[in-house]
């Protein structure tokens, strides 16, 4: 039985349903991230978990306890918010310990257990200055170390990281991994940032239009999304739409037109039925001699360049329509050159056709 | 070069000031001890051994701190609720907060002398409700304050929704999340974080209804005020001498309260109570 678990939820908001007849299950000490863009209901699952939404159908369980109408204030959830929420007329000491205090644990209970919180997320010595005196990160530190000291049943995280610049977010994110792992607390984490969802997360949740379209690990979502939504998200630019295939004894060969792609199985895609396949711009070699005849390679003229930085972005036009490519090139190839794309067998992925914004083919 | 524009900004201002309040002002107060072209403070110990003028100045405190409480306990709610709604509502609601100050004071003092008068609309709901005879409402202090309440509630409730719009709904819930009763987010949270409105919105009100004229003029009847009283002394008396130490009393007296106000802010919002950051 899963630890936390959401069932047939319906959250509606101002008379728009924003989740629908929703399923989630998460095992205990395990840390879930739900992904997605903007408006796919990630942060109203968050919210709903923590009771600050309530479901007008289904139900929450946690350890088999309904919770579908526990108030906030009665779950031991904690919750760190996006823009860290603290108590800004409170010192730090006072931030961390008022969950203690309405816990009605003793002053020498609360000082230790609030110095030791401070000394796990790394900031000894802080107590009796004032958030405005704080930087982002101590903030957010802060926040965790209030969320974490009421020893809650489950901890729920807000996009934490995203008022922070670019490497304390990668430092901080290691921090929450190592401290909710020490811990061995249950987490949710919802975030628009993949990088950070596949690094800190034992299962990641994709969302979309307020349903889950894959929970799997990581790695899984990142080599074998299931669906071109989620394709397009982590960053599949190409996508053909096969007219036929043909079962081999290794792989399955794909046609669109006269052109054939073979396609290797993977074991984590093994039994996809749909006929679209989705390649990603690194995985596309390029040549630039003319040798097209092959099975998984195609012609095509250079349309536009971009330079990445670390490499060349290539707009390439085809007879089944436009690739994008990235290629680690010294000095770029010009618009108007001739090349032939070259598609690895085992770098194609089958998925089931869903909302995509980006199309070829 | 630049900075010296800067400070050119100011001077219109400045000058006005200077011209049109420091200068008087000085003018008034030192005027208060200067007798017969000698220094003396006989005029004030005359006014502190004067049992008719310091039940004036009594009483005029007394209403205004009243007003004050008053304007603070009502606003404070109402401003929560309008602080809470969606940018229209709250631009529909602060308007009409602040409708009562679109008219004048003489009109208002007129509508509650309507409203409180011996056969006026709340005596005569209470006769016919046989829930009391016809009561002396009128031309008492607490017509005085119902009317001066009425004039303030508004400044009240401003100051505190600029305020509470700063207060963002993640600090509550984080401490709802922690545990927290509605009470203790009250009186832990909500208040000491309004302190700063409820000390701009206090401020405002107590000195507006302690220098309040056309109010307890028109709702007071014969019961004085410290602002009628000085009037009388400059208008009816003549008495130009008396009425600048009276005037200068009420400046002292205000700043005196102002200055308790903020000490008692600081009191209760502890360290650090600033809403930024």
């Amino acid at each position: 039985m899963a630890y936390l678990s959401l069932q047939q939820v319906s959250v509606a908001y101002q008379k728009t349903n924003i989740l629908e007849q929703f399923n989630l299950e998460i095992q205990e000490g395990e840390l879930v991230s739900l992904l997605g863009p903007s408006g796919c209901g990630k942060t109203t699952t968050l919210r709903l978990i923590a009771g600050f939404l309530h479901a007008h159908e289904g139900a929450v369980t946690l350890q088999d306890q309904d919770y579908t109408n526990v108030p906030v204030n009665k779950r031991n959830f904690g919750f760190v918010f996006q823009n860290y929420a603290l108590f800004p007329h409170m010192s730090v000491f006072d931030n961390v310990a008022f969950g203690l205090r309405q816990r009605k644990e003793s002053k020498s209970a609360i000082k230790t257990k609030v110095l030791d919180m401070l000394d796990l997320v790394g900031l000894k010595g802080f107590e009796n200055r004032f958030p405005s005196e704080l930087s982002g990160g101590q903030s957010q530190r802060v926040a965790i170390a209030r969320a974490l000291v009421i020893e809650p049943d489950l901890l729920l995280f807000d996009e934490p990281l995203s008022n922070l610049d670019a490497n304390l977010r990668v430092n901080m994110r290691l921090e929450i991994r190592r401290i909710q792992q020490e811990l061995g607390i249950t987490a949710v984490y919802v975030s628009h940032d993949q990088e950070e969802c596949f690094s800190i997360s034992d299962q990641v949740a994709i969302m979309n239009k307020g349903n889950i379209e894959q929970l799997s690990n990581p790695a899984d979502i990142y080599h074998y999304p299931k669906t071109s939504f989620i394709a397009d998200f982590i960053g599949f630019k190409n996508f053909i739409t096969f007219d036929r295939k043909e079962k081999q004894t290794e792989g399955t060969t794909y046609y669109k037109a006269d052109t054939a792609f073979v396609v290797a199985d993977h074991p984590g895609s093994t039994g996809r039925e749909g006929m679209m396949g989705a390649i990603r711009p690194e995985d596309i070699t390029f040549h630039t001699r003319e040798n097209a005849a092959h099975t998984n390679s195609l012609s095509g003229t250079i349309h536009t360049v971009i330079f990445l930085g670390r490499s060349y972005q290539y707009e390439v036009r085809t007879s089944l329509g436009n690739f994008t490519v990235n290629e680690e090139m010294f000095a770029p190839l010009q618009p108007g050159t001739e090349v032939a794309l070259t598609f690895p067998p085992d770098k194609w992925v089958i998925v089931e056709k869903t909302e995509v914004t980006t199309h070829a083919g | 070069m630049r900075n010296i524009w800067k400070y050119i900004l100011i001077l219109p201002g400045l000058a006005g000031l200077l011209l049109f309040m420091v200068i008087p002002l000085t003018g008034t107060i030192a005027s208060t001890f200067w007798e017969n072209g000698r220094f003396t403070v006989n005029g004030y110990l005359e006014y502190m051994q004067d049992p008719y003028f310091l039940n004036i100045l009594w009483v005029t405190l007394r209403t205004s701190l009243i007003t004050t409480l008053v304007c603070s306990i009502l606003g404070f709610p109402t401003a929560y609720f309008i602080s809470k709604t969606q940018p229209r509502v709250k631009m529909l609601l602060l308007l009409l907060s602040i409708f009562p100050l679109l008219t004048s004071p003489v009109v208002r003092s007129f509508s509650w002398m309507v409203i409180l008068g011996e056969s006026g609309l709340l005596n005569n709901l209470l006769t016919f409700l046989g829930i009391a005879g016809p009561l002396d409402l009128l031309y008492t202090q607490s017509a005085v304050t119902i009317g001066l309440i009425h004039l303030f509630l508004p400044l009240s409730i401003i100051t505190l929704v600029g305020v509470m719009d700063n207060i963002s709904e993640d600090v509550t819930q984080a401490a709802e999340s922690l545990g927290a009763r509605r009470s203790t987010i009250f009186w832990q949270i909500l208040l000491p974080l309004s302190i700063p409105g409820l000390l701009t919105g206090s401020i405002l009100v107590f000195v507006g209804s302690f220098t309040a004229y056309t109010t307890p003029a028109l709702l007071g009847g014969r019961e004085r005020v410290i602002s009628t009283f000085l009037y009388q002394n400059a208008m009816t008396l003549n008495d130009w001498q008396l009425a600048s130490i009276v005037a200068t009393i009420m400046i002292v007296v205000s700043f005196t309260v102002i200055g308790l106000m903020n000490w008692a802010a600081d009191k209760i919002a502890v360290k650090g109570g600033k809403l930024s950051g």
